[in-house]
């Protein structure tokens, strides 16, 4: 199974298609940086301190509560006057724009890029093979055709992991470089009262969130190179689906409850997070149960047909 | 006969819906020798090979290499075999080395140094760390048989090896097959539809016409063996041809475009010739021809009902 793999490997990084992603990513992750830095410069200059900032917040939360208007953005304001009174008792600083903390979380677009050469890679792997013709003489050997696809499968995904490395490692660098180092406590309302979290987990948790997509994609555009032996196929749907798939769920939620059970409702787990699920009474417990159903058919589908089915000119 | 059966077909029968592709087809092949499977295109000789590479599967009937099942031990017997299907395709954006590693780690315990002794048995030394994109279609076929022998396999298919060769590249496959099958012992499937190539390379040929063998036989049993034809190149043979069926009734004879083919008996030459001369017909030559194998081929394709058979 290693030198399954330490072939797939070879044959990728043999394309210079590979190093063009690769040279993508890590301009992408500098771009991020670059662009950040041009948003914080026009920002206008706040010559309050962010004491002041914070009471000024507070003010006006008071008067929403007063008037009776409603949070607009989900979260209740009593809950956020009372993490801005904790931030100004326990002297935390909220992360503002220019500190390291918001640039990496506001770089989470990159992931997308990343799943994008994900896709493109998970649908060659298979598809390839057939349209070289090299499938025969790979298929001939002594060695279980699901091994074959497994590996295929592992190699994906350690490119894109190969890929979010590169990334994390480039935007890390960057952005303790040019940004103010913030405060890596976040605060949280929670069982009413205001707790303390770790903002390293929450950015984490954050990336990992906004990966589910691509990893749901990326998985179905590998079933679909496995079973229809197309690249192009696989590429086009995965790509429209990535880039529709999110708002076209959307649109369908707001007036059909069965849009609960498709893809796309289910991959922004964020969705929790912030409470405000797209179709009313789903739950985090439903989202994953149904991305791991999702898994587990495109999985089912691309390993039965790609063991069975004859390899015919 | 030290020869021991290393392939072995039993019923093979290839169903793709209704319809029947490869039709109880069975027979065996030994060691040491050289198997030509012999017939028109889309007869189905591609197909028998990708069902014993483990390419397609079966629909009903068996084959075993060396002792195991396709069917119930891929693995155990695909170990044994070494193929090119079709046409070598190989990744062109590599080297030729780096295919043969990538062939060699699917394999248990081949060395670098066994890569480097096929690569000098096919003579790629020079080119071998080039991009196979480099590559001619001859270098390409050699590449080809040099990953078919990386595992020292008791089984190699070739299928259409020659195919888009030119003259010396065709001969240079044939050598090697030759060869191996001899030094090495090795059972060699060759599939093609040039028979004057298989007349040279193969010891028996099958062969296939709509997914059925027709007639499996040893190589000289199959031109050879047949009464002896003589040709008799000569003036206004057509012109002639019936006089001399009447002097001659005991003898078949042919018109073959302006030559004349006489099924008989060595002695009975010279009359022939000599009535000719009497005749006052001019002879410019009288030999011996062999049957060749494509009108062997012709013979025994066409009796099947009128299908006209593609050479």
């Amino acid at each position: 199974m290693f030198n399954l793999m330490r072939n797939e490997w070879m044959k990728l990084f043999s394309r210079a298609a590979t190093y063009v992603m690769i040279g993508a990513v890590v301009l992408a992750a500098i771009a991020a940086t670059v662009i950040m830095l041009f948003i914080n410069s026009i920002g206008e200059d706040q010559n309050q301190t962010w004491q002041e900032q914070l009471q000024a917040d507070n003010a006006r939360l008071e008067q929403m509560i007063e008037t009776g208007e409603a949070g607009f953005m989900g979260d209740d304001p009593a809950e956020r006057i009372a993490i801005n009174e904790y931030a100004l008792e326990n002297d935390i600083a909220p992360n503002t724009m220019d500190t390291f903390w918001s640039y990496l979380e506001n770089s989470t677009f990159l992931i997308s890029l990343i799943g994008l050469f994900a896709i493109v890679v998970a649908s060659g792997i298979v598809a390839s093979e057939f349209s070289w013709g090299t499938i025969k003489l790979l298929m001939i050997r002594p060695i279980a055709r699901w091994k074959i696809l497994l590996s295929k499968f592992i190699t994906v995904g350690a490119f894109g992991l190969c890929l979010v490395a590169i990334t994390a490692v480039i935007s890390v660098i960057l952005g303790l470089i040019f940004f103010d180092p913030g405060s890596s406590v976040r605060l949280v309302f929670e069982d009413g009262q205001v707790v303390e979290k770790s903002m390293a987990a929450y950015v984490v948790r954050l990336y990992l969130f906004n990966s589910l997509d691509v990893i749901m994609l990326t998985t179905m555009a590998f079933m679909i190179s496995a079973v229809f032996r197309n690249s192009s196929l696989a590429i086009g749907i995965s790509l429209f689906l990535l880039f529709v798939g999110g708002t076209a769920t959307g649109f369908i939620a707001a007036y059909y409850d069965w849009a609960k059970y498709s893809l796309f409702a289910n991959t922004n787990l964020s969705q929790y997070e912030m409470n405000m699920p797209i179709v009313d009474g789903m739950t985090m417990q439903f989202s994953i149960i149904m991305l791991v159903i999702y898994f587990a058919v495109f999985m089912t589908l691309a390993f039965t047909v790609f063991t069975k089915r004859d390899i015919a000119s | 006969m030290s020869q021991q059966t290393v392939v072995e077909l039993k019923h093979v029968t290839k169903k793709i819906r209704s319809k029947t592709i490869i039709d109880d087809i069975s027979f065996n092949v030994f060691s040491g020798e050289v198997f030509g499977f012999l017939g028109p295109n889309g007869a189905g000789k591609t197909t028998t090979i990708r069902m014993i590479v483990g390419l397609m599967k079966l629909s009903s009937g068996d084959i075993i290499v060396n002792g195991k099942s396709v069917k119930d031990d891929f693995e155990g017997a695909v170990q044994h075999v070494g193929a090119i299907v079709e046409n070598p395709e190989m990744y062109k954006f590599m080297s030729g080395y780096k295919n043969l590693i990538h062939y060699s780690r699917m394999y248990k315990g081949i060395s670098k140094e066994k890569i480097d002794e096929v690569v000098k048995l096919v003579g790629l030394e020079k080119r071998i760390n080039d991009k196979v994109k480099t590559y001619s279609l001859g270098m390409r076929q050699r590449l080809g048989i040099a990953q078919s022998l990386l595992h020292d396999p008791k089984v190699l298919i070739l299928d259409e090896p020659t195919n888009g060769l030119d003259p010396a590249g065709i001969r240079e496959i044939r050598d090697y097959i030759r060869r191996l099958a001899r030094e090495r012992d090795m059972a060699v499937i060759v599939s093609s539809h040039l028979l004057s190539e298989m007349e040279m390379m193969c010891d028996r040929i099958g062969i296939i016409q709509n997914g059925k063998l027709k007639d499996v036989q040893l190589i000289e049993d199959f031109v050879g063996n047949q009464s002896h034809v003589y040709k008799i190149e000569i003036s206004g043979a057509a012109q002639i041809a019936d006089s001399m069926r009447q002097a001659f009734p005991a003898f078949e004879i042919k018109l073959v475009q302006d030559d004349l083919l006489i099924n008989c008996k060595k002695e009975e030459i010279p009359a022939i010739i000599k009535w000719c001369v009497e005749e006052g017909l001019s002879v410019f030559g009288a030999a011996k021809a062999a049957k060749s194998l494509e009108d062997r081929f012709l013979e025994v394709t066409s009796e099947q009902k009128g299908e006209p058979a593609h050479v």
